[in-house]
């Protein structure tokens, strides 16, 4: 078909709401000691220490920033093992074995709202910084350095649209949260001084809108927040898609949304910096979603950050099938591929998807285009693709391969079942 | 629970859509048929045989090359077919059935097969069959390209290309609806290739870019055209409705093999083949283009496709470029008439 294409099919056999099941907290947590972002870590716990939630354990460095790194239980530090996570390859993880007492570390206390009136940006930013809030729709950006900006912010914009088909985090936390979510963006405004904010949802999810209408005109009325419904399609919780159809600002790839006066943050990273400010909280557990045609029971849980993929398959009631599957810890667009389950989940993971493989026949380029017409950041795939396999990085790089954002529209797309996505890294690994 | 082994490698996304070649080459054919069964109706066995020796040479011949060649014949997505059904319907009804089976060897070997086969192709593979025969074997095909059949509008029309008192012998609506006309043998029923074209349009399978831009251009270059020698206003209708305008612009020029990949290059493309189309019928030695237009844009498209100035987006600069072209199209039209 030679047409632009946003929407992403699902499988029909999958329900639409999800029950919630309990899940307990695992007898072991590994708490990752490297991120995407942060390469190296030092830890300040040994084998054999007692910890307790929230406790800084480590820090983890990511070249112009650091990062604390906390216990998500209380328990005993156990070995520093290598396991599977977000990032497909195996890394190291602090094993911490729990007590089942859930002590919080001392550090954790409740600021007063008198307190909290008064702190300045920079006091805001170093409670953000010390909590270790980042990107929790899957970015994993620090906050505090989206907070630190000293261009003059006009508006603040949470993220809750959450475009992937299956996942459910955002719609949880805003249809159990809203309250906590308002409460961080007020805090973000105060620290930044702004006085406009924007929370973007889905228009066609409209439980969602009356939430946080019911929220905002309960608790915040004298609040300037837009609730605004965007539209169903992908890849709209892109940050610049999203920013244009709240603001109708055009962000050029590749620029700092601080110039254009805006910070946006997750909905999930609003609650966080809520939970930071408020009670010093770092950030333990995340809503989350089980499900694919490969799972037994497909559901909704909250789990405990670094608890084993093993444990939350079995609450789900374990694989549905025999034989092979495909593990995806994301989204079906965008999510990053197990070949183990021997794997955690870290801060950034909110699903996981398990489906029966599926086969495509992949047949020559017919140069139908929907690819062209698809790429939300306007390229061409199929002429990347040609330049990746000349080898052609000059292309490659002329035809600006890097705003590739990998949303996986040009493979969904595509007519003949070429992997395009697949060539865009290849590309964009010649420009390097 | 927990399973160690079974887990499979892929990498992201992990859907795809349900869009595929087959299904798009089936539109194809089905967009065919109607102006298939007409043709077949009005030239009876004469049309079934020219279909029937096209069908063979063009799919044979990707059949025995990928047996030689010991590669699996996987390209069961029907691309032959329509390449072969396409090129019986822009012949003339008087060709010979060893020049159709020469003709179609010769246009899927060296049309497509060398190139690396489908999608490597450079030249539409029915375009480039007809082409061939017309100048290997002109003398054997009586009538000139892409209009046939003793008197028929355009060769007439060629003496003389804005008088007229000739059209009165051919009325709009007989060009349109294809009753009692002649012509290649598929190109005579303006309404039933563009029942065709809407079909492909509402499935997608063809961009509208192509054709709108094509024809288009056509229509306005004969508007201008009439405007300037005081020629009857039915006269563009009459010049998309002749010939094989439709019929290349809907089914040929819309090949995406042989387009542009992006949005404003199939629109510089359609334009470029208006004009090759328009000035080849008014200043050229043939009475008809449209063939000799696809192929000449077809050479066209990498440079179009090019990365340094192609765009997935119109911007200020294509835009200003293409309207000074424009211009200076309909300026060199309005001197040369």
């Amino acid at each position: 078909m030679i047409r632009k294409t946003n929407q992403i099919r699902t499988l029909d056999e999958l329900p639409k709401s999800l029950p919630t099941v309990s899940i307990d907290v695992p007898e072991k947590v590994y708490v990752t000691l490297m991120e995407m972002r942060t390469k190296t870590y030092t830890l300040s716990v040994a084998e054999g220490d007692q910890v307790k939630i929230g406790q800084i354990i480590g820090e983890r460095d990511g070249g112009y920033f650091k990062q604390p790194i906390f216990s998500t239980v209380s328990g005993t530090v156990g070995k520093v093992v290598k396991k599977f996570t977000y990032s497909s390859k195996k890394t190291e993880c602090l094993e911490i074995i729990n007590d089942f007492k859930e002590e919080y570390a001392p550090r954790v206390k409740e600021r007063a709202d008198s307190e909290i009136s008064k702190l300045t940006k920079e006091q805001i930013v170093e409670i953000v910084k010390e909590n270790g809030v980042k990107g929790l729709g899957g970015g994993g950006f620090p906050a505090y350095i989206k907070l630190n900006t000293n261009d003059p912010i006009d508006v603040i914009i949470l993220n809750g649209v959450e475009c992937e088909p299956y996942l459910s985090a955002d719609y949880q936390v805003i249809m159990k949260d809203s309250f906590e979510i308002f409460k961080g963006l007020e805090y973000v405004m105060q620290a930044m001084g702004t006085k406009r904010a924007i929370i973007g949802v889905k228009e066609t999810k409209e439980k969602l809108l009356q939430k946080l209408i019911e929220v905002k005109e309960e608790h915040f009325k004298d609040l300037n927040v837009e609730i605004v419904g965007v539209g169903n399609y992908y890849p709209q919780g892109w940050e610049i898609e999203l920013i244009k159809n709240t603001t109708g600002i055009n962000v050029k790839p590749g620029t700092l949304l601080s110039e254009y006066g805006i910070v946006e943050f997750n909905v999930t990273t609003a609650q966080a910096i809520y939970q930071a400010v408020k009670y010093n909280k770092p950030v333990i557990d995340r809503y989350f979603t089980v499900t694919g045609d490969a799972i037994s029971k497909p559901c909704e849980m909250t789990v405990r950050v670094g608890t084993p993929i093993p444990n939350i398959i079995e609450a789900a009631g374990g694989y549905g099938i025999e034989g092979d599957k495909v593990l995806i810890l994301g989204g079906p667009m965008m999510g990053s591929n197990l070949l183990m389950d021997d794997a955690i989940t870290s801060i950034t993971v909110t699903s996981i998807l398990v489906f029966k493989p599926e086969e495509h026949i992949e047949e020559p380029c017919v140069r139908c285009a929907s690819c062209v017409y698809s790429c939300p950041a306007g390229l061409q795939p199929v002429q990347i693709m040609s330049a990746a396999k000349l080898k052609d990085g000059d292309a490659a790089k002329a035809l600006n391969v890097m705003n590739c954002i990998e949303c996986g529209l040009c493979s969904y797309v595509c007519t003949s079942k070429i992997h395009l996505t697949e060539f865009m890294r290849k590309a964009k690994k010649l420009v390097k | 629970m927990a399973s160690k082994t079974g887990f499979i490698r892929k990498t992201s996304p992990y859907v795809r859509g349900e869009a595929n070649v087959k299904r798009m080459m089936l539109d194809v054919l089905i967009a065919l048929a109607p102006v298939t069964i007409f043709t077949i109706y009005k030239y009876e066995w004469t049309a079934v045989w020219i279909i029937a020796v096209a069908i063979i040479s063009m799919v044979g011949t990707e059949l025995v090359y990928y047996k030689l060649k010991k590669e699996p014949f996987t390209l069961k997505n029907g691309s032959a077919l329509i390449s072969a059904l396409i090129y019986a319907l822009i012949l003339p009804d008087i060709t010979p059935l060893w020049i159709v089976f020469l003709g179609g060897v010769f246009g899927m070997y060296f049309g497509k097969l060398v190139f690396g086969g489908l999608g490597a192709n450079i030249f539409n593979v029915a375009g480039f069959a007809r082409v061939f025969i017309v100048i290997s074997f002109g003398a054997y095909l009586v009538y000139d390209l892409d209009t046939v059949a003793g008197a028929t509008a355009l060769g007439i029309v060629k003496e003389a290309p804005f008088n007229m008192m000739v059209l009165d012998n051919y009325p709009l609506w007989k060009l349109f609806t294809g009753v009692g006309e002649a012509g290649s043998i598929g190109e005579l029923s303006g309404l039933l290739i563009l029942i065709g074209g809407i079909y492909l349009f509402i499935r997608r399978s063809l961009d509208w870019r192509i054709p709108v831009s094509y024809i288009g251009t056509v229509l306005v270059l004969a508007t201008v055209g009439a405007l300037v020698t005081g020629a009857d206003m039915s006269y563009p209708l009459f010049t998309i409705l002749s010939g094989g305008i439709l019929f290349g612009a809907i089914f040929m020029a819309t090949d995406p093999i042989t387009s542009p990949v992006t949005g404003p290059g199939r629109i510089y493309y359609g334009f470029g083949l208006g004009v090759i189309t328009y000035f080849i019928r008014v200043f050229g030695a043939l009475p008809e283009g449209v063939v000799f237009a696809i192929l000449i844009m077809n050479m066209f498209v990498p440079a179009l496709d090019y990365y340094k100035w192609a765009n997935s987006k119109f911007t200020k600069r294509s835009v200003i470029v293409f309207s000074v072209v424009a211009l200076l199209t309909i300026g060199l039209l309005i001197v040369g008439v």
